[in-house]
């Protein structure tokens, strides 16, 4: 399918941070909340890319942000998010306008209520998509990365475009509709954790187009949701290039299901993705494949402010070769036939100093390297175990 | 005496002595809320008043007992829902999360003296000021 660009909804992420200051300042406290986090924490993923190079216990686990939301009128608002993160190497560290948005109330009754976002919004499609970096909102430190590729997080966890939420109360239940349509404008170093530093041309993507449904029975104890994705890139050569000029096709189907009970919950998400790769690795290369897949998490509420967490992530890069065997053959067995799966048991355990204070630590047990860096080219050189494991504690604070 | 009727009587005693009561300012022009309503108050999503006045959503701390009994009984969720709920719309840009006050004493103030304002309480001995709302299913 063919969209227009939308690179003219660009921002310039200082002004709009000055813009934010200079409304802060003017508007009366009842019509303007602040709000915020900072975050701090150790990980470790030794024998891997995932964090670092060096198998070293790392630092580079720091979220940190601040947000406004200023009611204009009974129907507009403006809201916006800046954030300045370091992962590693899992995705771009530095200072980042997260989200500039003005919010329309179209309509607005006990039952019914449509809004329409214009600017840079989160996606708001997916189960911890619209806060998978504010990590006091998450399960775990780590998000399974079946669903929450972290190479592919700076393109996943937002766009700049237009977004329709509406919210239904009908005897059935409560049933929320999401659609965004938009793109991300991907810097050099999104481009280096997509690609790797090989390829010298420029990266795009295109458009990004999402939908989604969550349905929530009268008890609001079950959560059921289904979410579309389509996007396309493009990859233009430099003049010295490895590569050639191509396009990237991704779409994914995804559900998800949430279940609380007093005091413990159960959530899963699954996802088969169709990835179709036209030249770009060279002129008149074509590949269509379809990945899958899926995890469950349960959290137990151990004792007042201790929660446990088992995970279960599960990740296959084809559907038709879930052990890798023809993929590794593809490349003439260069690339080991792990780099086609990645399977992931994680246990964890959170606890609350304060209502706005929280301590988590997690262990993770690995089979498998297709969730590493880098998307299009598998890193053979630091990926070297099938299996391995990583360890993460972080502390952190809100306001 | 059948041992049942003296388990009922006493639950019934418990809950009576400790059920909370929706509250709002007094010019709010409701009288009745059903849970569905109460909910998109208290997830944010309903933001004026049939009359077009702002909702002023007014909550106790998470921890705070009363709040605890107002979201399983009146709201039929748990806190844990609804801490999640405003966490996801304060940090993901979608909207605010309520007021939250240190004492149901500073919600009857806050309540009686704010315009279009909701919030709960449990001693319903010293209504005065405040309106009661009816919640039904």
């Amino acid at each position: 399918m063919n969209y227009p660009s939308s690179k003219s909804l660009k921002f310039h992420s200082k002004l709009s941070v000055l813009l934010l200051l200079v409304c802060s300042l003017q508007m009366p406290a009842q019509e303007l909340q602040w709000h915020g986090f900072i975050s701090q924490g150790l990980i470790q993923a030794p024998e891997t890319n995932f964090v670092n190079l060096d198998d070293s216990i790392s630092a580079e686990l720091t979220d940190i942000g601040v947000n406004m939301s200023w009611v204009m009128s009974d129907k507009l608002r403006l809201a916006s998010q800046v954030v300045y993160l370091d992962g590693g190497r899992r995705y771009t560290k530095g200072t980042r306008l997260d989200y500039f948005f003005i919010d329309w109330t179209l309509y607005s009754d006990f039952d019914w209520r449509l809004n329409l976002f214009v600017g840079r919004f989160k996606n708001q499609h997916w189960l911890y998509s619209a806060t998978r970096d504010v990590p006091f909102t998450r399960n775990a430190i780590v998000l399974p990365q079946s669903v929450y590729f972290d190479s592919f997080r700076d393109i996943a966890v937002g766009s700049d475009g237009l977004a329709l939420k509406s919210t239904h109360d009908t005897r059935f239940g409560e049933i929320e509709l999401n659609w965004s349509w938009g793109s991300t404008n991907l810097s050099k170093e999104q481009k280096q954790i997509l690609l790797s530093t090989l390829p010298q041309g420029d990266a795009e993507q295109d458009y990004v187009h999402q939908a989604s449904l969550f349905w929530r029975p009268g008890q609001l104890d079950w959560q059921l949701g289904l979410s579309l994705l389509d996007s396309d890139f493009s990859y233009k050569k430099a003049e010295l290039d490895f590569y050639s000029d191509g396009g990237i096709t991704v779409q994914r189907v995804m559900f998800n299901a949430r279940y609380a009970a007093e005091y413990w919950e159960l959530s899963s998400e699954w996802v088969q993705e169709r990835l179709d790769i036209k030249d770009f690795y060279a002129p008149g290369f074509k590949r269509n494949s379809f990945s899958q897949g899926w995890y469950i998490q349960g959290r137990y509420n151990l004792m007042p402010r201790t929660w446990a967490l088992l995970s279960l992530d599960i990740f296959d890069l084809d559907k038709d070769d879930r052990n890798g065997t023809k993929f590794s053959q593809s490349t003439g067995g260069m690339v080991p036939a792990y780099f086609a799966y990645q399977d992931d048991l994680t246990f964890g355990l959170t606890y609350d100093f304060r209502d706005n204070l929280r301590l988590t630590m997690e262990h993770h047990w690995v089979k498998g390297t297709a969730r590493l860096a880098y998307p299009v080219l598998p890193d053979v050189q630091n990926n070297k175990s099938e299996y391995w494991q990583m360890w993460a504690m972080q502390l952190m604070y809100w306001f | 005496m059948n041992i049942k009727f003296v388990v009922a009587g006493f639950v019934l005693w418990l809950w009576s002595a400790s059920a909370t009561e929706v509250v709002t300012h007094p010019a709010v022009s409701m009288d009745q809320l059903t849970v569905t309503q109460l909910r998109a108050i208290y997830s944010m999503r309903q933001q004026n008043w049939p009359d077009g006045k702002a909702i002023r959503v007014f909550v106790l701390s998470a921890k705070n007992p009363v709040h605890q009994r107002f979201t399983k009984e009146k709201l039929q969720m748990f806190p844990y829902q609804l801490d999640r709920i405003w966490q996801k719309i304060t940090y993901s840009g979608l909207g605010s999360a309520p007021v939250v006050l240190t004492s149901e004493q500073q919600m009857r103030e806050m309540v009686a003296n704010t315009e279009g304002a909701i919030g709960y309480i449990e001693n319903s001995d010293e209504l005065s000021k405040l309106k009661v709302i009816e919640v039904s299913q």
